[in-house]
């Protein structure tokens, strides 16, 4: 991105920062938090899905993890932003477990073992009801205590400007590079000296630290939360597909990604009612039949066949100018 | 005495249950394990073999054990045109791209079924429900869960001959050895793949229409499967069409035992920690090297 386009993106987060101004109640910034908290989800999906290559869908332990930190740890007298930062800490630690046996392999296989990682948090919490609460779910306590619904939405705005400003920095710099050298070809990567396993880590370090803190906002405003929905694949899948909908490894992908799909999914709630599934089911059928790179990706490639098409255009009709 | 009686009807009861397992693990060894199309509907599959086969029952009364076979037959034509018309055509041939369709595909499925037959649990009755069949005076196995060990035990060994044997079998393990040298030699690759998705879906179908008699249904009831069938074929070595077979039946001895030990609760989680152990100890699963 260019130095003007980052200043454009800087205002439209100064701009979000300022939207609880005019939307006052309390579902439709609910509704937003939802969307910037995918947004920002995305975008660390995106920083392991996108650039590196390893598509994920075992990010519910982290959001799991930032979630139930946020549950368990201020009854036991930790302050509550510390137990924000546990949160993180236990997202990483996951993430050093998780990565340390999945990157090794490869394609689908890394896919389901990300998979069976999230499951099995989620089978175990869901089975010691002593330390989680098990299956009946457990109170979380709220991080802010009054204009709760504006301070979470600008909580989430400011993760995702966070996230954008961690993207932005990873699409430029040389970690970045590495990251996208591993997606094009692991085995090249590793020849022409870039340390694989430890650069796939430290992606995944940052995108399990996003996560989390994306999870421990989401249990901390629900107030509750159950093993079946913060650790679930639903989770994953969603904050893959708000990825992959917008287009993975681009830095703006993620956020449109999640505005269209959490607004359309709302929509299709309130329209479709109990089809609302089905309509989202077609709307990833029709993504990977026909917008196979995101939206973003699909508007990129067009713009460069374009422009390309104009080139080829300019020069006959130059010779023509010529001739007469 | 009684603690080893009890192991042994678990390890039976497990046989049992392991021998659907295996055909289930069967059709995702074909669409995963040799086609190496990531099918994340198999569940879904599953349970839509379960309403047809219920349907065909409530409507017409056919005995669920002989109404799997119409159930199985529509499935595999459901296959056969979702790999004709979707996953032939998907532009960009990714694993993760075929993920994304066939979750697209479960939640259409889910969804529409649950429009149609709502979200309610349904269950049939069967006079064969409540038989029992005993051995000694210590084992007692449920005679539907017999039934349907014999029908698993035949159709599984019909899938293995088709797959080892015929024309389509064969070509279909060609396509997988060789996808750029089989057309040379005459293969139609997709029809042939077609084919090939249809059974492995039918597969799933039919073990949904011998699970019908014994468990309740309802439009999620095939979620927990897909990933099973996962854990199945990875266990038993990619490609490989018995070893599928094996790992069915060690994955439903293991779940028994571990309900009987631990509680009902841990053997999904069991399942999980055992396929993360295979893949990180021994990709090529535990029975047989990787074939293909």
């Amino acid at each position: 991105m260019k130095r003007s386009e980052l200043v454009i993106a800087a205002f439209c987060f100064a701009a979000c920062l300022l939207v609880p101004l005019v939307v006052r109640a309390d579902y439709n910034l609910q509704v937003l938090f939802r969307v910037f908290l995918f947004a920002a989800m995305g975008l660390a999906w995106n920083l392991v899905g996108g650039y590196t290559g390893q598509l994920s869908l075992g990010h519910a332990a982290y959001f799991g993890a930032g979630a139930y930190a946020m549950a368990l740890l201020p009854p036991l007298g930790v302050p509550i932003w510390l137990a924000l930062v546990m949160g993180i800490v236990a997202a990483v630690a996951f993430a050093a477990l998780i990565g340390g046996v999945s990157f090794r392999l490869r394609g689908p296989y890394f896919v389901l073992a990300t998979i069976a990682f999230a499951e099995v948090l989620r089978l175990v919490a869901k089975n010691l009801p002593n330390v989680t609460g098990g299956d009946v779910g457990t109170q979380v306590p709220s991080l802010f205590t009054h204009a709760i619904s504006r301070s979470f939405y600008l909580a989430a705005v400011v993760l995702t400007a966070a996230a954008f400003g961690i993207t932005v920095w990873v699409s430029r710099s040389k970690f970045g590079y590495y990251l996208m050298a591993i997606r094009e070809d692991e085995d090249t990567a590793l020849s022409v000296g870039v340390n694989t396993a430890r650069v796939k880590l430290e992606a995944l370090f940052l995108s399990a630290a996003i996560t989390a803190l994306g999870g421990a906002l989401y249990g901390s405003l629900f107030l509750f939360i159950v093993p079946d929905q913060v650790l679930s694949l639903d989770i994953s899948n969603e904050i893959a597909i708000v990825a992959m909908l917008g287009g993975a490894g681009t830095v703006l992908g993620p956020i449109l990604g999640a505005v269209v799909l959490e607004t359309a999914s709302e929509i299709f709630k309130s329209v479709f009612h109990e089809a609302h599934l089905l309509i989202y089911g077609l709307l990833l059928v029709v993504v990977v039949m026909f917008l196979p790179e995101g939206i973003v990706g699909t508007v990129n490639s067009w713009l460069r066949r374009r422009r390309a098409a104009l080139a080829a255009g300019a020069r006959p009709q130059a010779r023509r100018v010529s001739t007469p | 005495m009684d603690a080893f009686f009890s192991a042994l009807q678990a390890i039976l009861n497990g046989l049992l249950t392991g021998a659907l397992y295996a055909l289930i693990g069967m059709g995702m060894a074909l669409i995963f394990g040799v086609m190496r199309i990531v099918n994340f509907a198999h569940g879904t599959f599953l349970m839509l073999g379960m309403y047809a086969t219920y349907f065909i029952f409530v409507k017409t009364g056919l005995n669920p054990y002989f109404g799997f076979i119409l159930a199985s037959g529509f499935l595999f034509c459901l296959g056969y045109l979702v790999y004709r018309v979707l996953l032939r055509h998907m532009p960009v041939q990714s694993d993760f791209m075929q993920i994304l369709l066939t979750l697209g595909l479960a939640l259409i499925f889910t969804d529409a079924i649950q429009l149609t037959f709502g979200a309610d649990y349904h269950q049939i009755n069967l006079p064969l429900l409540a038989k029992n069949v005993h051995l000694g005076s210590h084992i007692s196995l449920n005679a539907p869960w017999l039934v349907s060990f014999a029908l698993a035990v035949v159709l599984g060994s019909g899938m293995y001959w088709f797959v080892m044997h015929t024309m389509i079998g064969r070509a279909a393990r060609a396509i997988a050895q060789n996808p750029y040298a089989s057309p040379l030699v005459g293969i139609n690759v997709h029809r042939v793949q077609a084919v090939s998705f249809g059974l492995g879906v039918a597969g799933a179908g039919i073990a949904g229409g011998l699970l019908l008699p014994v468990f309740y249904i309802y439009p999620t009831v095939g979620d927990q499967f897909t990933l099973k069938a996962f854990v199945i074929v990875v266990l038993g070595g990619m490609g490989s069409i018995q070893g599928a077979a094996v790992a069915g039946l060690v994955l439903g001895v293991v779940e028994n035992l571990t309900s009987l030990y631990w509680g009902n609760e841990w053997a999904l989680a069991v399942d999980f920690v055992i396929f993360l152990l295979v893949l990180s100890l021994r990709p090529s699963g535990i029975f047989g090297s990787q074939r293909v």
